[in-house]
């Protein structure tokens, strides 16, 4: 502490001006007490908070990520605050190189009491295999019998590090997030079907450019994707490789190991060749495709349906009679077909070695996951902020969007039984965003969605730390073969490449764990 | 302090003549009034920048943040093999190198030219409104401006290639286009900093005295010679050490940029240093890697500022220091 | 002045036509970002916005101005701005003093400086550091760890050793010490290049990101820009990756980031036209040797 001190001392004593500003901002002075408050804190917190847990709960301190609405502020944290009786005091991470600023909070041991963060298990698992977290398995199984309640046991094993739980997840829920849009307009102007299969789509492209319903001229291509996607929605599951990790003959299998990805290249390139995929497509990013569909220019693009209504509104104004639908899943050469699903863990909720309060924490989480309040924290109240009916849960406009629309960043855990019900609530909020998850997700058969294998898979370490570069190669490989600047048959050569920059050992590790869970 | 002043002036003018030490430290003490008014200085220095240098030693481990920089594991030079040895490793230098060297040829003049011309206009108020105008751009990030440019150059009517079109040509889709990608990136970085980078040069003219003007005009020195002969020499200074400060981050070809710009088409002439580095780095915070990089492009960048202050003494008689 | 030729004509001529072309190719960019602020989603959406605002309406930016988040940020941007600007033109006015003479130890101080323009320890040991002093989370630490830029050292010592040396010798002989030749002559002699270093100084202080993103945590403290840099950043490809579908749903529209970067940038841009008047007439240095 003394040399501490030493160096404020100096500080505040060498540079002229600062002296004055130390001596002047009471913020300083304060800031430098709370701070050796908070560093001495953590070794008395166990004794002191025992006596006095019943009589006084103690501000909780939670790390979130980055919302665009303060939490402090947002009405929610005012309900969360009467149900459970804690008062919290909510800090968010940046938007942008979030986890580099969370590794030095964690690493330098800022005392939060709940810390909460996306679901990819990589960096949860550094934190939990470095001893930075509290084992929660013995305080769930004190203060937390709602927790136990409301999640599943396959849910705690995949977050499970060494047989310990070390974070409450919320599962998300499984759905179909993207697929080809078309244009039904110039559909029914050309006297077309919509097409079922990959020949079929092909067809309605080269219809498309030649006939030219949209009246672009001659030079425009139909079909557009993001330069960041190039293994599209749809089209790569008539190839057999609809989501990252495909089984096949037993195994799961990544894009470069996969042989439907080099016939997916082909098919791809084939189309770039002949005009009908934007010749500047590797420059897309998100708003440029839907600059490019919404202006009339292309009549195909990838789109997640939560982007339905901004799309709509868009292409609305510009052509009155615009419309456009999903395509069904599109049957490849051996009847092949699937859209990816989404799956795994939207958040996880640890608490870190350096929390003052672990237990107050815990019993926090219990409070919130309780039947009642959960429900008020989701969805708000039924004739305030939604209306229950038939077993559907309908939002209430706008009030639900004020004072809801942010509620999925409070939950901590969630009811796994009851939530994806009460989401759909959060779908319903616009028509047309519902028609589009509801055909993707209810109407097509269900075998046209194809699961996430590693939705529910333990903490795979070497498939975490490597994951994201892989998946830049895949996507930078893919690019440049559509584009004609790489052959297809360089898969072979790129499959070296990946396995040699890590992809080998994912494989491994993926297809040990598989094996070994015996699906 | 009379007798301080005048052997200030004796080392002004007799540089050759060398001191002896005791002499040295008769001068310093006789100018100890300097000294006392770098203390601040060199105190900020010492606690700000001096303290934490010790994290370069990253660079030469395994690091882990966990355990600091006195638990991690030393490897010595790895992580420059990783960076020196990958496949990638020649193609990415090469074009990191090449940009800079565009960038710095073909824009570190414009602004020093835009000062000397902005110096000729006698209409006040144009004058604030130009310079006004030209610092803008560099307030908005690249990621707009990169946003901005695709729209402005796409082959799917932007305005660029619909003049081309009207005059005749075939249209240039100049994002995927590995002959003009590193043209667009130099274009962009000129349109982006080069009114900012006049500043220093426009208040450099005007650090010149006003009667040197006046002297001139009436010897009957026309306006072209007076800036030949009294702004240019005046700024030279200044441009001598915007120069040298440059070749320091001759390495830095530009990453934020050209990581909003670029995409996998045009790797083979666009990627450099800073974005291969970034998508190795994916995901993973390794931190020895990045700060071994870094410390690779601190190294590079101090030999360049030091040769170029001595080659700047040599042949111009003036350098930073 | 003398009078006009036929060559200062052409000359002229010249000068505002360049002058203004090159006006006009960097003010089009600017304001199709300020027509984005004020127009209808759909038209963003769809591309339409260019020159001109399309479907013009003020509720985005009303939004983004009214928000507590924005107003609170922008008072903590200004503060540190202004009390930063101020300290580190101190500092660096006086460091940058003893720099421009020719004694004994100053290049080798010079190199010392300069080493710290390219070496840094990185970003671990600066937290690391930060926190020992008990900066975490205090305004201070976006002050302090940026008082003096090396490269405005260097601007204002080159400017500096500029000055006629006949100036300081005569204050000399008139019996004036160190400081009052540099607060009475020399610094007022240096209002265009400490009006450039302000500027340079206030721009910076103004448009750092990162410093607040790393070292400071409430929410009540962070800086505009910082809340730019997310607003922005959020929508970035690279960080939509690991973001559940609730998130992508409630992601700013591109209308919103438009009218965020309005809103937080317009501020800064009225620091140079208050500053110009500085360093756009030249000094005349026989007025202060009079």
């Amino acid at each position: 502490m003394k040399y501490k001190k030493g160096w404020s001392l100096l500080l505040c004593t060498g540079l002229l001006l600062a002296a004055a500003g130390c001596g002047s901002s009471g913020n300083n002075g304060n800031g430098n007490k709370e701070a050796a408050e908070a560093t001495k804190a953590p070794a008395s917190a166990a004794a002191t908070t025992a006596p006095t847990e019943d009589t006084a709960k103690p501000e909780l301190k939670s790390l979130n990520l980055w919302s665009k609405d303060d939490y402090n502020t947002y009405p929610l944290a005012k309900v969360i605050e009467e149900k459970t009786g804690y008062k919290v005091k909510y800090e968010m991470l940046p938007a942008d190189k979030a986890m580099d600023k969370l590794n030095l909070l964690i690493s330098s041991g800022e005392p939060y009491d709940v810390i909460t963060i996306s679901g990819e298990k990589a960096v949860y698992t550094d934190y939990a295999k470095m001893g930075a977290l509290v084992d929660l398995t013995p305080l769930i199984e004190e203060y937390g019998p709602n927790i136990k309640a409301s999640i599943s046991e396959a849910s705690f094993d995949a977050v499970k590090v060494d047989g310990k739980i070390f974070a409450i997840p919320n599962s998300s829920s499984q759905f179909a997030g993207a697929d080809l849009m078309i244009r039904q307009d110039w559909l029914d102007k050309l006297g077309l079907k919509t097409p079922t299969t990959l020949d079929e789509f092909t067809e309605v492209l080269k219809a498309f450019k030649e006939k030219d319903p949209g009246g672009n001229g001659s030079s425009g291509a139909p079909m557009s994707i993001d330069g960041g996607l190039a293994t599209t929605a749809n089209i790569t599951g008539a190839f057999g490789i609809g989501t990252s990790w495909n089984k096949l003959d037993g195994k799961l299998v990544p894009p470069p190991l996969h042989p439907g990805f080099k016939e997916y290249l082909t098919y791809m390139a084939d189309l770039y060749k002949q005009g009908l995929l934007d010749k500047e497509f590797a420059v897309n990013k998100d708003a440029t495709l839907k600059e490019k569909f919404t202006s009339g220019k292309i009549g195909v693009i990838q789109l997640p349906w939560y982007d339905i209504p901004s799309v709509a509104d868009a292409l609305n104004a510009n052509f009155p009679d615009a419309k456009f639908v999903y395509l069904p899943a599109l049957k490849g050469k051996d009847g092949q077909m699937g859209l990816g699903m989404s799956g795994g863990f939207d958040r996880l909720t640890f608490i870190p070695k350096s929390a003052k309060h672990p237990e107050d924490a815990i019993k926090w989480i219990n409070a919130k996951l309780d039947k009642d309040t959960f429900k008020l924290i989701a969805i708000g109240e039924e004739g305030k902020h939604h209306t229950y009916k038939d077993g559907i849960y309908s939002p209430i406009l706008p009030l639900f969007t004020d004072e809801r629309g942010n509620a999925s960043n409070y939950l901590t855990g969630i009811d796994e039984k009851l939530y994806p019900i009460y989401w759909q609530a959060r779908v319903q909020k616009d028509a047309r965003l519902f028609a589009g998850f509801s055909y993707l997700n209810n109407e097509l058969p269900a075998e046209a969605r194809i699961a996430d294998p590693l939705a529910l898979a333990p903490s795979l370490p070497e498939y975490s730390k490597n994951n994201a570069s892989l998946n830049q190669m895949i996507n930078d490989f893919a690019v440049k073969v559509i584009v004609g600047e790489e052959s297809p048959d360089a898969v072979d050569a790129f499959a070296e490449k990946y396995k040699a920059a890590g992809g080998e050992a994912s494989y491994k590790e993926v297809n040990d764990w598989y094996a070994a869970s015996g699906k | 302090m009379g007798t301080g002043v005048t052997d200030l002036k004796r080392k002004n003018n007799v540089k050759r003549v060398r001191t002896s030490s005791a002499g040295k430290w008769r001068l310093a003490w006789r100018n100890r009034d300097y000294y006392v008014l770098l203390i601040p200085g060199l105190l900020f220095l010492l606690l700000f920048k001096y303290t934490p240098l010790y994290g370069v030693l990253i660079a030469f481990q395994d690091f882990n943040i966990f355990e600091g920089v006195r638990g991690s594991e030393w490897v010595g030079l790895e992580q420059f093999h990783k960076l020196v040895q990958s496949e990638e490793f020649g193609r990415v230098f090469m074009n990191t190198l090449l940009i800079s060297v565009y960038k710095i040829v073909l824009l570190f003049p414009i602004p020093v030219f835009i000062a000397l011309v902005l110096n000729e206009v006698r209409l006040m108020f144009f004058k604030r409104t130009i310079q006004t105008i030209i610092y803008l751009p560099h307030f908005l990030s690249w990621v707009i401006i990169s946003g901005l440019f695709v729209t402005i150059l796409s082959t799917s009517g932007g305005l660029v290639n619909n003049i081309i079109q009207s005059l005749g040509g075939e249209p240039i889709s100049f994002f995927v286009s590995n002959e003009y990608f590193r043209s667009l990136v130099v274009f962009t970085a000129g349109w982006k900093e080069t009114g900012w980078n006049a500043i220093v040069f426009i208040a450099a003219i005007a650090g010149i005295d006003q009667e040197q003007y006046e002297a001139a005009a009436i010897d009957g020195a026309g306006r072209i010679r007076r800036m030949l002969h009294i702004s240019l020499p005046g700024i030279l200074p200044t441009v001598v050490l915007m120069f040298i400060l440059r070749l320091g981050s001759v390495l830095d070809a530009g990453t934020e940029q050209i990581l909003t710009m670029y995409n996998p088409v045009v790797y083979e002439t666009a990627d450099v240093i800073g974005t291969f580095v970034y998508r190795i780095g994916l995901g993973k915070m390794d931190y020895s890697f990045s700060t071994a990089v870094g410390l690779f492009n601190s190294v590079v960048g101090f030999i360049l500022i030091i040769s170029g202050n001595f080659i700047s003494r040599k042949l111009l008689k003036r350098g930073i220091w | 002045m003398t009078k006009r030729t036929k060559g200062d004509l052409v000359l002229d001529t010249a000068v505002y036509f360049f002058l203004i072309l090159l006006g006009v190719i960097m003010l089009l960019p600017l304001i199709n970002v300020l027509s984005k602020a004020v127009s209808a989603e759909w038209a963003i959406t769809s591309g339409k916005v260019g020159i001109l605002p399309v479907g013009f309406q003020l509720d985005t930016m009303k939004e983004v101005i009214s928000s507590s988040t924005f107003i609170r940020a922008f008072g903590v941007s200004v503060g540190v701005t202004v009390v930063g600007t101020i300290i580190s033109i101190l500092m660096t006015a006086l460091t940058a003093y003893p720099l421009s003479k020719r004694l004994p130890g100053i290049p080798f101080i010079m190199v010392l400086f300069i080493f710290t323009m390219l070496f840094s320890g990185g970003l671990i040991p600066n937290y690391l550091l930060m926190r020992q002093l008990h900066l975490i989370n205090n305004l201070w630490v976006l002050i302090l760890p940026g008082m003096i830029s090396v490269f405005n050292l260097l601007v204002i010592k080159s400017y500096y050793e500029s000055l006629p040396e006949a100036l300081e010798e005569s204050a000399r002989i008139d019996g004036a010490k160190t400081y009052t030749i540099l607060f009475r002559i020399i610094l007022p002699l240096s209002m265009p290049v400490i009006a450039t270093i302000a500027l340079f100084y206030a721009v910076g202080f103004w448009n750092d990101y990162f410093g607040p993103m790393i070292y400071i945590n409430d929410t009540a403290l962070k800086t505009l820009q910082l809340y730019l840099q997310d607003v922005v950043m959020d929508a970035s490809a690279a960080n939509a990756v690991n973001k559940s579908v609730d998130d992508l749903m409630n992601m700013s529209p591109e209308g919103i980031r438009a009218a965020t970067v309005v809103a937080s940038t317009v501020p800064i841009l009225f620091v140079y036209p208050f500053l110009q008047k500085y360093f756009i007439k030249g000094v005349l240095i026989g007025s202060v040797k009079g």
